[in-house]
């Protein structure tokens, strides 16, 4: 079949829609109703729920914080100031990922769209990697001179190795959690299924569109 | 043909012109029929949603294109589809029983699952191409050169060519 008996067929489709294809209007009508009712998109919504938790949580750890400014608890002032540093980087990483969705126009190119969205899936995986960072400040905020002075044996043999352990694994999990890591077990293991699904997805359709862009 | 558009014409007007386009673009992404159904409103949702914001500079086939393929590219790609509340035998889209004469009727089968077995970017130049939109619209629609889209446009309709030839 050569191409312009492929065009031919098309048209020929086209007639057959024309004359049996209808729309429900009415039902168009009340489903565009229920539908803006609940525009707010599901990445959207679980976004701005992370926003409110993470705000409620900096509050909370910053108002402990405030009422433990003393060199005695330096450790779990260091620790909270640590993890609200973290907290605060994935709260502005969400509300700049919201406004990324709000500027998502469909009716731009198809190249610039799809590079956005995948983009956004792939920096959603980021932001995680960025609060595992914060792992060994959870096994800092109870460590006081007292402890350190009388069982130094316990806290340079035993609690220390840990705290080096998690900072390596926080430091670790960040400089990998990567979608050039995403077909690797650990990190479906890690992500949980759905998220390793929809990264290796975003990861593989960026470089599908770079390619398709290049002409290749 | 769509032209420029020069007054603002009703929206469900603009839907009714281009329901077969619609029509045919949920055809190419979605398998099945409630697939096709949730594709068809998401598509009409966000053509109702950038009514408002359309700027009458552009050709009012490129927004449409651009939209519909935008949102059944990500659509059908996405990991769970979302349905909707369709109440028990009302339909979004009726098409009624017709079919064309026996061999056109087959090609068109085996034309619409070639299509449908191509990687999503290139099933959307297809169906442009298929549509007679020219190489510079679908450059616009796409976002890629004219002359990509010469090149792709050429290698996808040799490769249709031959799974022609192998039936």
């Amino acid at each position: 079949m050569d191409h312009l008996e492929m065009i031919n067929l098309w048209k020929k489709y086209d007639e057959k829609l024309e004359k049996t294809l209808s729309i429900n209007y009415r039902l168009i009508t009340e489903l565009q109703q229920q539908k803006a009712k609940k525009a707010l998109k599901p990445a959207k919504r679980i976004k701005l729920f992370g926003i409110i938790i993470g705000i409620i949580f900096v509050l909370f750890l910053s108002f402990l914080a405030f009422h433990s400014l003393t060199l005695e608890k330096i450790f779990f002032t260091g620790s909270l100031i640590a993890i609200i540093v973290f907290t605060l980087i994935a709260i502005i990483a969400y509300i700049y990922h919201i406004k990324l969705i709000n500027d998502i126009d469909h009716s731009e190119s198809i190249m610039q769209i799809q590079h956005k969205l995948s983009k956004l899936q792939l920096s959603t995986i980021k932001t995680t990697a960025v609060l595992f960072l914060q792992t060994p400040f959870y096994a800092t905020w109870f460590i006081s001179f007292k402890w350190i002075e009388e069982s130094p044996m316990s806290f340079y043999f035993i609690h220390l190795p840990i705290v080096a352990l998690l900072a390596f694994t926080g430091i670790w999990l960040y400089r990998n959690i990567d979608s050039k890591n995403a077909e690797k077990k650990w990190f479906r293991v890690l992500m949980g299924d759905k998220e390793w699904a929809s990264t290796i997805k975003s990861a593989r359709f960026l470089q599908e569109i770079e390619s398709f862009e290049s002409g290749r | 043909m769509q032209e420029k558009l020069t007054a603002p014409p009703d929206f469900l007007t603009i839907v009714e012109a281009n329901k077969r386009i619609i029509f045919k673009i949920c055809n190419a992404y979605c398998q099945n029929t409630t697939d096709r159904e949730d594709l068809a409103q998401e598509i009409i949702y966000h053509l109702w949603k950038s009514w408002s914001s359309f700027n009458s500079n552009y050709k009012l086939s490129t927004w449409m294109y651009r939209i519909a393929l935008n949102v059944a590219i990500s659509f059908y790609r996405k990991e769970k589809k979302t349905t909707h509340t369709i109440l028990m035998g009302d339909h979004f889209i009726e098409v009624a029983d017709e079919t064309l004469e026996e061999g056109l009727e087959t090609n068109l089968t085996a034309l619409q699952q070639f299509i449908n077995e191509l990687k999503e970017l290139d099933r959307a130049l297809m169906i442009l191409y298929l549509e007679e939109k020219s190489h510079k619209e679908i450059a616009e629609i796409m976002g890629i050169s004219t002359t990509n889209v010469a090149t792709k446009i050429g290698r996808i309709k040799e490769q249709l060519k031959q799974q022609f030839s192998s039936l």
